[in-house]
């Protein structure tokens, strides 16, 4: 045989196993099944039904108390100190949290900030669902003394002092008045229309599609294969197990990629600190706020609250904590409801091991995944970032 | 075959010794359980900063900080304003000390490491103590009754720096069947064995226990339909059910009180919700509001037909 033929020949074979190499690893990753395509779409955002109304506040979707909720989120002087202002833990740069275990502001918080993103889509608010509207949850970090360390009096006395705020508060919500001999309920009033104006503002703070939508999207379309530009083989792989043996969609199902419910899954304790209760005393607390959807400061005449009126209590609630979206989540260490997590693969080396929890029962069974899957989990989770909607500028 | 019996009751009964437990907490069926006189809790420690998840009956391996927790199996206690003491173990009675030696200390509050004042805990009792040092300890739990004001006390002796037993069972357990084996060999053990009345093999049982199975109800006199708004029920929405109940043979029941709950069978918990029957609609139909899932999966909701003839139970599987 001449030397130019074994070329040849060696040539043809290097050809004949880089193709079988390709179908091989194109089979690796098999197309997506029509139950499985079902799955898929209900996680994007193109499946997220219009932003539910709030009955409860009647300025929610009004752009003018959005703008005037926008200026209150960054305004330190709603603080005893003049020094904390919402956007302190809720900083736009990082998704609305802060990157600290636990919130820091004029002292150290109880737990780790949650992102606001998308809370208008949740019936509760809060790790322990301790507050049922975005309005009643903005109020209380308010008077926390850890947090902005202020009073009803004082909140309301800035917006009456500021001519621009008291010329919007009173076009929004009627006369302001002298606000030194207020009565308590008309204090208590105006305190919930601060907590509404600022609803109205995370109100407009939404995800963006992600690289995941858009991957879902083409996937739907039919356009390409499986194997698109979009998803590594990796994130598609990881893609997989988030929907399938890992159970993540056990909660975090949805466009929003949580259920909002509340499940203990036996996290340790913080360090010095007692194990946390969780959503046992939040549903305790949720029932006692004045400023809940069935008390007296409510917009909505007819008290529609069904959250609250069919909620329920009783042992499994005890250590359990509401499932967080996973939307931006690469951005938002550290993580569980004290920061004892401090990244995605700690999240994911807990789950998989699912030991029992300090107090009451851990929901999640061992996941028994090798150290690839769960690099492809992590994997898939990174294309879950997105700018968030709303105008976040500080400016005035 | 008896000395092999003999060893697995030895062994069995030795080698737990590695959380051997004493005074008001005892070992039930893998769970440690304190008794504060008759009322029972399950008590566990951890020291998640040294040996994260791992559960302890009372003796700890080092001086760490110590999460104490106790899960009620009584449900008094959730009403009880609770106490927990600890002191360093100077009853000169080392782990046989009890009530009454503590009761015996001149200056308990010199002795007292850790005190956690009465506090009602609805949902379950945790302290949290760094142990500064290692030693022998004595944990006081007291619980008082909030009508009768009656004291109930539990008293354990526990150890910290333990570093286990190690080996040492075994090696004695090796020991006592060699021995064994050579008073069987001999004949002694027969002998003895008449003279005891009893036999080794009642000792093991005494040790197992019987799990019960529960009572599978099912009810053929009911029959329970439901109907649900289009597209419903899906997860993560909540909404309403018309629950239509009527007899086997067709008659509609009305006046009946109907209790639902429910839950996932594979994942041990039950519904996000309440659901709660808020109008009678007349022809057997009954409005239940307040449902809502929050997972796929398979659920089971049972529906509490309560009538003046008695209550019954019937289960509605649901894939979602």
């Amino acid at each position: 045989m001449s030397s130019a033929l074994l070329k040849v020949c060696v040539a043809l074979a290097v050809v004949a196993a880089t193709v079988t190499w390709w179908q091989t690893r194109a089979a690796q990753v098999p197309a997506w099944t029509a139950a499985e395509i079902v799955i898929l779409r209900s996680l994007t955002l193109e499946s997220l039904p219009p932003l539910p109304p709030d009955p409860s506040n009647t300025v929610a979707a009004n752009t003018k108390a959005a703008e005037f909720g926008r200026q209150l989120f960054f305004d330190s002087r709603l603080s005893a100190t003049g020094g904390i202002s919402c956007a302190t833990c809720h900083q736009p740069g990082r998704h609305f949290t802060d990157g600290l275990r636990k919130a820091e502001a004029l002292g150290t918080s109880m737990r780790n900030t949650p992102s606001i993103v998308g809370t208008a889509y949740s019936p509760w608010l809060y790790w322990d669902g301790r507050r049922d509207s975005q309005w009643a949850q903005a109020l209380s970090p308010l008077e926390d003394p850890n947090e902005h360390g202020s009073s009803r009096i004082q909140i309301v006395s800035v917006i009456a002092a500021d001519e621009t705020y008291r010329q919007t508060y009173e076009s929004l919500f009627g006369e302001l008045g002298d606000v030194s001999g207020l009565n308590e309920v008309v204090l208590n009033t105006a305190f919930a229309n601060v907590g509404k104006v600022l609803a109205a503002f995370e109100r407009t703070l939404m995800p963006e599609a992600s690289r995941f939508d858009d991957y879902v999207a083409e996937v739907v379309s039919g356009s390409k294969d499986d194997r698109t530009a979009l998803f590594s083989d990796d994130e598609v792989s990881g893609l997989r197990l988030f929907i399938g043996k890992a159970n993540c969609t056990q909660c975090h199902n949805g466009p929003m990629l949580t259920n909002n419910e509340f499940h203990n899954t036996g996290v340790l304790s913080s360090p010095g600190e007692l194990p946390d209760k969780g959503r046992a005393g939040g549903v305790r607390e949720v029932l006692a706020d004045p400023f809940n959807c069935l008390g007296e400061y409510s917009d909505d005449p007819e008290h529609r609250c069904s959250e609250l009126s069919f909620v329920r209590s009783g042992a499994e609630l005890i250590g359990a904590f509401r499932t967080p979206s996973l939307r931006n989540v690469a951005g938002t260490a550290p993580y569980m409801h004290k920061g004892q997590l401090a990244s995605l693969n700690e999240v994911l080396e807990h789950y998989n091991l699912a030991p029992d929890a300090m107090i009451g029962h851990n929901e999640a069974k061992p996941l028994k995944l090798n150290a690839r899957e769960l690099r492809q989990l992590e994997a898939f989770l990174m294309t879950l970032t997105s700018p968030i909607t709303g105008n976040q500028s500080e400016s005035m | 075959m008896i000395a092999v019996l003999l060893l697995g009751c030895l062994v069995t009964t030795i080698l737990p010794g590695a959380a051997v437990a004493h005074g008001g907490v005892v070992e039930e069926d893998d769970l440690c359980v304190i008794k504060v006189d008759y009322l029972r809790a399950h008590f566990k420690v951890y020291q998640p900063r040294v040996s994260g998840h791992q559960q302890f009956c009372e003796d700890l391996p080092v001086a760490s900080e110590s999460v104490f927790v106790m899960e009620y199996l009584h449900d008094a206690l959730a009403d009880m304003p609770i106490d927990f003491r600890i002191i360093r173990n100077i009853t000169g009675k080392g782990r046989f000390a009890r009530m009454e030696d503590v009761e015996q200390l001149e200056d308990l509050d010199h002795a007292t490491v850790f005190y956690q004042p009465a506090l009602a805990e609805p949902d379950v009792f945790t302290v949290v103590h760094d142990f500064a040092e290692e030693g022998d300890f004595i944990g006081i739990v007291s619980a008082t009754h909030p009508g009768t004001k009656k004291v109930y006390a539990a008293v354990f002796p526990f150890e910290v720096g333990f570093t286990g037993i190690g080996y040492w069972p075994l090696f004695v357990a090796a020991l006592v069947l060699l021995q064994l084996q050579y008073l069987f060999m001999s004949g002694r053990l027969k002998r003895w064995m008449g003279r005891w009345g009893g036999n080794a093999s009642s000792l093991c049982l005494c040790a197992l226990l019987l799990a019960s199975a529960d009572a599978v109800l099912a009810d053929d006199d009911l029959r329970v339909t439901y109907t649900t708004p289009p597209g419903l029920p899906d997860i993560n929405r909540m909404h309403s059910w018309i629950l239509h109940v009527e007899s086997a043979d067709g008659v509609a029941i009305e006046n009946a009180t109907i209790d639902v709950t429910g839950g996932m069978p594979e994942h041990d918990h039950g519904l996000p919700t309440h659901p709660r029957v808020t109008e009678e609609l007349g022809g057997g139909d009954y409005r239940l509001d307040g449902v809502r899932f929050h997972m796929r999966g398979y659920w089971e909701i049972e529906v509490a037909v309560t009538t003046e003839d008695g209550t019954s139970v019937v289960v509605i599987p649901l894939r979602l």
